[in-house]
């Protein structure tokens, strides 16, 4: 399997507080979707945090493209390829819908290219089109989960991680997000998604990670994670997989 | 009519001032979430460089603006890294900085007066003693001049924001650091750029206060009061709810000076603090705080 990301082992935690992870491991192949399970509390959330920066890694490390990350501030992580998306979307309210997404490009030099590739994005996501603005505290949950989404987008990202991109927003408009996230697969962008509804994130993804307590019990593809009857019991709610 | 058009000019052109003096108050406060006490005993530092240089060195004060400006940013620059860096990731980070900027509040007044005494100052530039009329209104030309430079600072300083890619990285900061992070910004630059305009800004205020009001070291807690009730009214943290509030509020002040008595005037922004805590405590243009 040739990696585009390993995180080997990690442990880590919030300040000077107690591991929230302690031996989460994780490899993430290029231009797959792939979900990471558990429940609440395994550290899910964490661990997106750990990977791009957020939070100092103790133990453990995590290589991208042959590049170690341990010790990088968001900000240069972002800059080798990783974006993240929090679960309040990390919008900025007061700006419009144009300026989040010239916030989105904010490490890119080039103001032309910039303004190209927001045109770009505002061409292919029609409600931002309609809203390039307005302010993005006054859209709706899903739209503002869209543009979160899409802004990530203008970076050209190797990885996006999104922490449970479905949070408060209606079923119909939950598959958009979804669909949403296989277009950014389609186009070559690998995926790592935490979500809560645990069978919905791994019906759509190719890949399949379970963390409980911190650490990682099960990697491995999807629809096995979704078939085993183990996993099912003890994540999915006992549901079995339609 | 006269009267309240005459009122109405002198409340104006202070509050071009008072804003000047809140909105680097409300832009440490937006970024960086620190209410800073001492940013009051820092005009009051950046009118003491306008004195001296125009009693030693005959610098207009409005010519002497830019330079205390950057000296006072560069005193900004090294209190941020002296003082507030270690606090950023401080549990009790507001608490702290509010306890840290009170003492140096005090150490600058203590530092002031020990080497310029109490002895109140005020710088005189001739034209802070003359004025323009019209029929018969006058306007004092000191009072004037320093508010059209005030409201020229901001206005530069909202263009700085609103267009620049600092400005953009400035405002996403003050609108979700964490997210701003994400997306590229160093936070902690640009922390220390806010901080450092913030205490800039307070050196260009000094410098129009040494000609437009007496001045000396202990002055910083009366001005504190004042200054954050405009911050408050317009909303902690935004620069147009400063200056729409510090125009509101001085115009208040001026009426109830003329028509109540002088005494009364500084005791509006006093009220007003306390009318908007309890009404609106999130002021005009401010978000609502979240409920516990």
């Amino acid at each position: 399997m040739s990696e585009l990301l390993q995180v080997t082992n990690i442990t880590a935690g919030y300040g000077d507080g107690p591991a929230i992870l302690d031996g989460a491991h994780l490899t993430v192949e290029p231009g797959k979707v792939h979900c990471i399970i558990g429940p609440n509390g395994a550290g899910k959330s964490t661990l997106m945090k750990a990977i791009c920066g957020m939070l100092t890694i103790r133990k453990g490390d995590v290589i991208f493209k042959g590049k170690r990350l341990n010790g990088m501030r968001p900000d240069q992580i972002l800059r080798e390829g990783i974006c993240f998306v929090p679960q309040e979307r990390a919008l900025f309210p007061k700006m419009t819908v144009r300026e989040n997404l010239r916030m989105g490009g904010f490490i890119l030099n080039d103001q032309k290219e910039l303004e190209r590739r927001i045109d770009g994005i505002l061409e292919r996501f029609p409600i931002l089109r309609e809203r390039a603005d307005q302010h993005a505290g006054t859209m709706s949950g899903g739209q503002q989960q869209t543009l979160a989404m899409a802004r990530t987008l203008i970076i050209k990202p190797a990885i996006v991680m999104l922490d449970e991109p479905s949070l408060g927003l209606a079923p119909k408009v939950i598959q958009e997000m979804f669909d949403i996230m296989k277009m950014m697969s389609a186009e070559g962008v690998t995926v790592l998604l935490v979500e809560q509804n645990a069978l919905m994130g791994l019906k759509n993804s190719d890949w399949g990670v379970v963390l409980d307590l911190g650490r990682t019990l099960f990697e491995g593809p999807a629809e096995m994670i979704l078939s085993d009857p183990r996993i099912q019991e003890l994540y999915l709610g006992g549901k079995k997989a339609a | 009519m006269a009267e309240i058009l005459q009122i109405l000019i002198l409340g104006l052109a202070l509050g071009g001032v008072i804003a000047l003096m809140g909105s680097g108050l409300s832009l440490v406060f937006g970024v960086m979430r620190i209410v800073n006490l001492a940013h009051p005993s820092l005009i009051i530092a950046g009118a003491y460089i306008t004195y001296w240089a125009f009693k030693l060195l005959g610098v207009d004060p409005i010519v002497m603006l830019p330079v205390a400006s950057v000296i006072m940013a560069a005193i900004g620059v090294l209190l941020y890294r002296l003082m507030l860096e270690r606090q950023t990731k401080s549990a009790k980070y507001s608490e702290m900085t509010v306890l840290l900027t009170f003492a140096l509040a005090m150490v600058v007044e203590g530092a002031l007066g020990g080497l310029f005494t109490n002895t109140q100052r005020i710088v005189s530039p001739d034209y802070a003693t003359d004025a323009f009329f019209i029929g018969d209104l006058f306007i004092p030309k000191g009072q004037l001049y320093a508010g059209i430079v005030s409201l020229t600072i901001i206005v530069g300083l909202t263009l700085f924001l609103k267009y620049s890619r600092l400005g953009y990285a400035i405002r996403a900061t003050t609108q979700n650091r964490e997210a701003a992070e994400l997306l590229g910004v160093n936070v902690n630059f640009i922390s220390v750029l806010a901080f450092a305009i913030g205490i800039g800004l307070a050196g260009a205020a000094g410098s129009l206060v040494s000609f437009v009001f007496s001045f000396f070291p202990a002055k910083h807690g009366e001005w504190i009061a004042m200054l954050m009730s405009v911050v408050v009214l317009g909303g902690m943290g935004s620069i147009l709810g400063t200056v729409v509030a510090a125009l509101f509020l001085s115009v208040i002040a001026a009426f109830v000076g003329a028509w109540i008595g002088a005494t009364w005037s500084t005791l509006t922004f006093f009220v007003a603090l306390f009318l908007i805590l309890l009404v609106r405590p999130q002021g005009l243009f401010g978000e609502k705080p979240e409920m516990a």
